[in-house]
């Protein structure tokens, strides 16, 4: 018996010593210490014995199951150690495994930027509807009856519904400042406020024409405030916008609802103004306009504009964004393309 | 618009030391945008006058000559050439090495280098004029003909740019940045322009009178409002004959190109004053002109051979017979200047441009008159016009008599008086520039200008009065762009500040996007306002199109509806990208368009539709991931209200979205409004969206609706004294029975002992390891005591107390 008992304890020794992971442990450990393990093998063969010899092998077999119980325990403690152990071989140039995240359009991120420029000099953010009326869209902007801009082949008109009977055309916004009206008529000046979103255009589409593109505007109606200082404004925007500080310049340029009207360029950043492909070898890139809002938009919000003077800018998004990372499709911005959109984060 | 500089000298001086570069930037800044300035004789390097020697045979070729060539300096080189006009004594155009020319016309430019030619060396080369860009200059019609430059008084070795007067810097300017100044079409405008800037006098047209012999031409004009000055001129003695030199070159330096002295001088005078002028032959017109409107689809067949049938409010010139020129656009075939031309009626007159405009934008004709008339160029240039093209006329032939003259021309141009109160002024401008220097810029452009008091008063010249400037604004401008933006340095921005931004409707939005794609993984797209019939079948069914609005002339005629889902576009948008990838997820956030009157808040007169912002989203995978998909999409909209800070949301079955799947949809609700819907997309509208292989999960719902807190809305609640402890419990149940019976019985506050702190949804099982009709639901209580640590006991008597309730009422059964 003595020997069987050592026989099973060299060999559960030495099992208990070469197992490699905990799991294979717990498998030896019921194989000695379970229901169908080797000590209730022994166990059950103890009331064949003789009576004499009966108490000394209970004590041997739990003497063993003891012995067991300690041995796999330490085993257990090294191999836990082990495995906190990170192998020499690790290799921590394998690729990140990249969290899944969706994201927003490169638009609407540089939309956002400039909302947040924005609203820490104190402007508010203004959004209207993009159903407009002719009245709202052309009359109060000081559009003469006859501008081209009207035509069909540029503006893209409702065809007549319910809520046009007797009453001026429909049509999606041609551009924002119509609805910066609205905000004029319903706010006391002195304001100041930013106007984003999507305009509309009726012309055929290539790389560099779109039906649809986002237009940011902002505006300032005041008692006192120059052109001059609305460089600060462009300045500031531009400089969001390409991390850097930009230089520009205003120079002379007409649109309806302004006067003065300016053109503002950029100075170009590929060439930093010597002049490239990219200025058209003039180092400078257009980019916006802007002016003092016309006497007759302001008349239009009952102001006088004697009292109160202005600055506006109009910046096309999409053409910032394309000069910001050299996107030379237009269209993409509209085509809904993961392949194009997933580029930005 | 193309503009000389040499030819805006004849009308100021430009002292030396001015650079073209300098008046191409101060032009840009102050008045138009000059996109390109091209030194027109960096064209012509190292290409000279030679004068031939001697005509030599070739040894080896027959048609080609060695000429013996004097180009200048005593230099005398031989040039093999294989012109067939070369004679002795003749001038011609020798390109030297480095020349860049065109062989035989071709399309790239080649360097000339000495060389040899079937065995005989050439120095240079003897060009014809397509090589060399001079066509138009001189045309030739015989194969290899060469340029006979004989009549230039030029001698041997002069550049040829001197000897053409081709030494000339030609600015291009942006025809956009023109459209608002109908003075600038013309050199003289732009020379104003130059002159005012560096303060130079400005040359004075001399006003012509007819001779006292002239008779009286009779014009009849019926429409004064659409031809308000008609000035004829009936010219003898003139022949068809190119014009001088100088005048072809001109003209053809700005991008015309040169066809008989006649047309040339009315091209000339046109690109000169900005007033386009037409030539008559005068034998074709039958009796009198008269300026009218045409007849209900009369004939025209212009000058280009194209026959126009007319409308009622087409403005013509007619003779006795029949319209004779579509009236500040093109002329007819018939009367134009002809090879036997020798007397014209030369017209000089002043159109509307609205008329214009719409005559030539319905005959989709647009020529250089028709484009200067469309801006609204003022009647009085009729003036120097015609003195320019009567000095024009005599200077190119010697016996021309001017036989008749009319000059029609009722009422008036009346100039502007604009009353500018400085005090005014001196707020916009930001400071302050002194009277007399403003009155001096002024005055150049044109403006007479009066002082009393706080009032400046300003006359506008004519030439600015037919809409450009008439207000105080425009004096501003003009003040600003004159004396150089740059002089106006940026002023600090004031502000009294009354409160901080608050806007939170405006924020929702944004936080909602945000949300979407940095916490739901998703991607935001952009689409179009208007759908795509396919798709508006598809996804919302035919008979919608009554809801919706439409488009008069809309981009393609399938997309003529505008959005009143965004649906439509989404799902078109998955359509595409399933090319491409087979899972991903996209949302949109845009306005959607209804067809019901709503009036506007802004002005009583306006009724506008009914418009929403509405937020769409999908998720999108395999089949088998069906219920993953239609779960990770409920919960993005289940947590929206506690990333957003809106009110809850919950869900009922009210009413079942057309585009959805019988059984996998949720009307979403908010405030006690529908506000959207959740569904995966049914299985018939994803095969009419061509969705074969793949399960897409959708939501729309409405952002105006939402409610949003004024501030975040978290809670807090002391952290518990006593450990909870998780018991997870598995438990089969009828495949009818809904999740939410299973919470509602456990949540039953009636046996809750106030120890359920929550329950946890853990997985839902169908299959093999479960009876057949039987699914196991597997979820986990969390149990805890305020006042005390629980026993086992304790947790294993309320655990059964779950079990037998759910027994009881929805026949659970222990799963073992």
């Amino acid at each position: 018996m003595q020997e069987k008992i050592n026989n099973i304890l060299n060999e559960g020794t030495n099992k208990i010593k070469k197992a490699k992971t905990i799991e294979e442990l717990k498998i030896i450990k019921s194989s000695l210490l379970g229901k169908q393990g080797v000590i209730k093998d022994i166990l059950k063969e103890i009331p064949n014995l003789e009576i004499s010899k009966r108490s000394e092998a209970g004590c041997a077999a739990n003497k063993l199951k003891n012995c067991f119980n300690n041995l796999l325990k330490l085993r257990k403690e090294e191999l836990f150690f082990k495995m906190l152990e990170i192998p020499l071989d690790f290799d921590a140039t394998l690729p990140g495994i990249p969290p899944h995240t969706g994201g927003l359009h490169p638009i609407t991120q540089i939309c956002y930027d400039l909302n947040d420029t924005f609203r820490s000099m104190g402007f508010e953010i203004f959004q209207e509807q993009e159903i407009t009326s002719e009245l709202y869209a052309f009359d109060n902007l000081n559009f003469p009856k006859n501008h081209p801009a009207r035509e069909s082949m540029d503006t893209y008109w409702l065809t007549e519904h319910s809520a046009q009977k007797n009453n001026s055309r429909l049509c999606l916004r041609p551009h924002l400042t119509g609805a910066s009206i609205r905000y004029l008529q319903t706010h006391k000046p002195p304001f100041r406020f930013v106007y984003p979103g999507k305009v509309y255009r009726n012309e055929s589409t290539d790389a560099k024409h779109e039906r649809a593109f986002f237009q940011y505007e902002a505006l300032i109606v005041d008692h006192d405030f120059t052109f001059s200082s609305g460089k600060i404004i462009i300045k500031s925007i531009l400089s969001k916008v390409f991390g850097c500080d930009v230089s520009i310049r205003m120079r002379v340029g007409y649109f309806p609802f302004v006067e003065p009207g300016f053109e503002i360029d950029m100075g170009c950043l590929v060439c930093n103004k010597k002049g490239c492909r990219v200025c058209k070898y003039v180092g400078w890139i257009e980019i916006m306009p802007g002016g003092t809002p016309h006497p007759n938009v302001l008349r239009s919000a009952k102001l006088n504009p004697e009292k109160f003077t202005g600055f506006y800018v109009n910046i096309g998004l999409d053409r910032l964004v394309m000069m910001r990372y050299g996107i030379d499709d237009i269209r993409l911005f509209h085509s809904a393309d993961l392949r194009f959109l997933k580029q930005f984060n | 618009m193309k503009v000389s500089l040499n030819w805006i000298k004849d009308y100021v001086k430009i002292p030396k030391i001015l650079k073209s570069s300098q008046i191409a930037y101060d032009l840009t800044m102050s008045t138009v945008e000059v996109e390109n300035t091209m030194k027109l004789n960096e064209k012509f390097n190292n290409i000279v006058i030679g004068v031939i020697i001697e005509v030599i045979s070739h040894p080896n070729a027959d048609r080609l000559k060695i000429c013996k060539t004097d180009i200048g300096n005593g230099e005398i080189c031989e040039i093999v050439c294989g012109g067939s006009n070369l004679k002795k004594n003749m001038k011609v155009a020798v390109a030297r090495p480095g020349a860049m020319v065109r062989w035989h016309g071709e399309n790239n430019f080649v360097e000339i280098k000495n060389t040899k030619v079937r065995g005989v060396n050439s120095f240079g080369m003897i060009c014809a004029s397509s090589e060399i860009e001079l066509f138009d200059l001189f045309p030739f019609t015989k194969e290899a003909t060469i340029i006979n430059l004989s009549k230039f008084d030029s001698k041997a070795g002069t550049p040829l740019s001197e000897a053409l007067e081709l030494d000339d810097t030609i600015l291009e300017i942006d025809n956009k940045s023109l459209t608002n100044r109908p003075d600038l079409w013309g050199h003289y405008g732009i020379a104003r322009e130059i002159a005012t800037l560096y303060d130079l006098p400005l040359v004075n047209f001399k006003k012509f009178m007819p001779p006292k012999s002239a008779t009286n031409l009779t014009v009849t004009v019926k429409n004064l409002l659409e031809c308000p000055r008609y000035i004829g001129v009936k010219i003898e003695g003139l022949s068809i004959k190119p014009s001088p030199f100088e005048i072809q070159s001109r003209i053809w330096r700005v991008g015309v190109r040169p066809v008989n002295a006649i047309v040339d001088i009315t091209n000339y005078v046109m690109l000169a004053t900005g007033q386009p002028t037409h030539a008559f032959d005068f034998d074709n017109i039958k009796g009198h002109i008269t300026v009218r409107h045409a007849f209900k689809k009369e004939k025209l067949l212009l000058l280009n051979g194209r026959e126009l049938s007319l409308s009622e409010d087409n403005l013509i010139i007619a003779d006795d017979e029949s319209p004779i020129g579509l009236a500040g656009i093109m002329g007819s075939e018939k009367d134009s200047v002809l090879p036997k031309t020798n007397k014209v009626i030369l017209e000089i007159a002043n159109f509307n441009a609205i008329s214009i405009r719409r005559t030539s934008t319905q005959h989709k004709i647009h020529t250089e008159a028709a484009t200067r008339y469309e801006k609204a160029i003022d009647p009085e240039r009729g003036d120097i016009a015609l003195s320019l093209a009567m000095q024009l006329f005599k200077n190119s032939y010697k016996d021309i008599k001017l036989t008749s003259f009319c000059d029609n021309y009722p009422k008036h141009l009346k100039k502007n008086k604009i009353d500018v109160s400085l005090n005014w002024l001196k707020k916009q401008l930001g400071k302050h520039i002194p009277n007399k220097d403003m009155t001096n810029k002024l005055k150049r452009l044109g403006f007479e200008v009066n002082f009393n008091n706080d009032n400046m008063q300003v006359v506008t010249p004519t030439w600015r009065s037919t809409g450009d400037i008439s207000i105080p604004s425009d004096i501003v401008e003009e003040i600003v762009r004159i004396h150089g933006l740059e002089n106006f340095e940026a002023t600090p921005i004031t502000t009294t500040f009354q409160h901080a931004t608050n806007q939170i409707n405006i924020d929702i939005e944004r936080k909602i996007k945000e949300y979407l794609a940095f916490r739901c993984k998703m991607r935001e797209i952009f689409t179009y306002p208007w759908m795509d019939d396919n798709y508006i079948k598809a996804i919302l069914q035919e008979n919608s199109k009554k809801n919706m609005l439409s488009l008069s002339s809309p981009p393609s005629p399938s997309e003529s509806y505008l959005c009143s889902s965004l649906l439509p576009n989404l799902c078109k948008a998955i359509t595409n990208n399933l090319r491409f990838f087979n899972e991903f997820a996209i949302f949109e956030s845009a306005q959607i368009f209804l067809n019901k009157v709503l009036k506007s808040c802004y002005d009583s007169q306006e009724k506008l539709p009914v418009q929403h912002r509405n937020i769409a989203g999908a998720y999108v995978g395999a089949p088998e991931k069906m219920n993953l998909l239609f779960r990770t999409l409920k919960g993005v909209i289940e947590a929206l209200p506690y990333y957003v800070h809106v009110k809850q949301i919950i869900f009922k079955k009210n009413n079942k979205p057309i585009w959805a799947d019988n059984v996998a949809w949720l009307n979403i609700f908010h405030n006690k409004e529908q506000i959207g819907n959740l569904a995966l997309l049914s299985k018939k509208a994803s095969l009419d969206c061509a969705i074969k292989k793949n399960t897409v999960a959708l939501f729309e719902l409405d952002i105006d609706l939402l409610k949003p807190y004024s501030s975040r809305t978290n809670k807090f609640s002391h952290i518990l004294e006593y450990p909870t402890v998780d018991y997870d419990l598995s438990l089969l149940f009828d495949l009818s029975v809904k999740w939410d019976e299973i919470s509602a019985v456990i949540k039953d506050e009636a046996y809750s002992n106030k120890l359920l702190h929550k329950i946890l949804f853990i997985d839902e099982y169908k299959g093999s390891q479960v009876p057949i009709k039987k699914k196991s639901i597997t979820f986990r209580l969390i149990i805890g005591s305020p006042e005390k640590t629980l026993t086992s006991n304790e947790i294993e008597n309320y655990a059964n107390s779950v079990v037998k309730r759910l027994n009881k009422t929805l026949g659970a059964k222990l799963r073992n």
